[in-house]
């Protein structure tokens, strides 16, 4: 515990340091990933698989704000679908479109979540968007939430509606759209992953606001919980016992991740280095503001120094000459 | 010679103009009442688009048979329920746009006034340091 507190000192005095080269590389790599993972899935146009481009779009993201990075990915899958259908890729933008008009523009802080929960869905850990939204914010993330679980899922049926697109006749057409919007509209799965991810928000939100010792910690096991019970229900109703093991160990994994992340929540959350321009009558000011560091954890290392010395003195024999054994060596 | 009282000061305001100030000072532009009234009119325009494209699914979707029966259909009750629903809808998200940015004003308006103690401070400053010289 103690090297783990050491090393989220070390990190969050690199991060204040380097912050502002940090958070492009660090946006570079979710891009990357995040358009690796839509061509896997959905990649029928070669053209746009390949490596400069994925390159290219990635670097663009990380140095522009997230929005851009969901527009993207966004403007890409429905170029993907085009190239297969351009019917589907019609109708992928009018859903994409009504979940924007009537939900996710409320929550403008939230967009980048509309991206994240499907990548993670691709990733099989979905659950940690639920138990890390209710961490780190309100209950309004439930609406991006829903909407990401709406669109994995919008994602999902399309795939299988254009392995039975043969031709384009209009009885086809409507057959095809008939299809989508079935599948859509009864997909009880889907309904069941939004009720879930839902209450799971509210169960970690409602017990993180709670003040008793541990609670972050507890909301997040009890956000876990609320997945894993809620799921397991809802796959015995549905008969898919076969995905309750991946869905167990995918729960553990996130719990663990929110942990960790959690853990070096006071490292992330820190503003970093400021640099602030500014005149007035006389000078230009260049300002670099640096943000005193908290005492916490020093004392933490503190005790550390302590706790060793006095063992040491406990075991040492009186006859021997002390000034050896407090590790002049080190 | 450099004033730091007076940096200090700069510098606490031009890093809050930077990040959370820029859209608080953006919506004091607006008095209250025009703020929320502009944000309801978009959240009923947006709403109305969307649920235009909701109904132009839902025809789609029904177009056999709408075809089918297009003489037969009881128009004025149709038209009764998509006029009701729109009304419903648009009172729903009138409502919370009307909730939601009042809430939001607020909230700007907390953290301004943060911000206009320190320009305040920042004022006596300079007439001070004005003084001197």
């Amino acid at each position: 515990m103690l090297q783990l507190l050491e090393l989220r000192e070390r990190i969050k005095n690199f991060y204040q340091r380097y912050d502002a080269y940090l958070l492009p590389v660090v946006k570079f790599i979710f891009a990357f990933i995040a358009f690796q993972a839509i061509n896997k899935e959905i990649g029928y146009d070669e053209r746009l698989k390949s490596l400069p481009i994925i390159l290219g779009i990635s670097l663009l993201s990380a140095f522009t704000p997230s929005a851009v990075m969901v527009l993207l990915a966004a403007v890409i899958s429905v170029l993907h679908v085009y190239f297969i259908s351009p019917i589907l890729s019609v109708m992928i933008i009018v859903i994409l479109m009504i979940l924007y008009l009537l939900f996710a523009r409320y929550t403008p802080k939230y967009g980048y979540v509309l991206l994240a929960v499907p990548i993670l869905f691709l990733l099989k850990i979905p659950y940690i968007i639920p138990i890390l939204l209710g961490l780190i914010s309100t209950p309004v993330a439930m609406i991006p939430t829903s909407c990401g679980v709406i669109i994995y899922f919008l994602f999902q049926i399309i795939k299988s509606a254009i392995t039975m697109q043969v031709n384009i006749s209009i009885e086809d057409i409507i057959q095809l759209y008939t299809h989508v919007i079935d599948s859509l509209t009864g997909n009880r799965q889907m309904i069941m992953t939004v009720v879930i991810f839902s209450l799971t928000i509210m169960v970690t939100y409602f017990i993180r606001k709670m003040s008793f010792d541990y609670a972050f910690e507890i909301s997040i096991l009890a956000g876990g919980l609320t997945g894993i019970l809620g799921f397991l229900i809802s796959y015995l109703i549905l008969n898919q016992s076969k995905q309750i093991l991946s869905m167990i160990l995918g729960t553990i994994v996130s719990i663990a991740l929110v942990y960790i992340i959690h853990f070096f929540k006071l490292t992330l959350d820190y503003s970093g280095v400021e640099y602030a321009q500014f005149e007035d009558d006389v000078y230009y000011y260049y300002v670099k503001a640096v943000p005193k560091v908290t005492v916490t954890v020093p004392q933490v290392n503190v005790k550390h120094i302590n706790v060793k010395s006095t063992e040491r003195r406990e075991f040492s024999d009186p006859d021997v000459d002390e000034a050896e054994d407090y590790g002049y060596d080190e | 010679m450099l004033n730091f009282k007076k940096i200090r000061l700069m510098t606490k305001l031009a890093v809050y103009e930077k990040k959370d100030g820029k859209e608080d000072i953006y919506l004091s532009k607006y008095y209250k009442a025009d703020y929320v009234r502009l944000q309801v009119l978009k959240s009923i325009i947006t709403a109305t688009i969307g649920y235009g494209l909701i109904i132009a699914l839902i025809v789609f979707y029904r177009m056999e048979y709408l075809i089918k029966n297009a003489v037969t259909l009881d128009y004025k009750l149709l038209g009764t329920y998509v006029l009701g629903f729109y009304i419903m809808t648009i009172t729903v998200f009138g409502l919370g746009a009307l909730i939601l940015y009042s809430m939001k004003y607020d909230a700007s308006r907390k953290k301004l006034s943060r911000y206009f103690r320190l320009l305040k401070r920042l004022e006596k400053v300079y007439n001070e340091s004005s003084h001197d010289s």
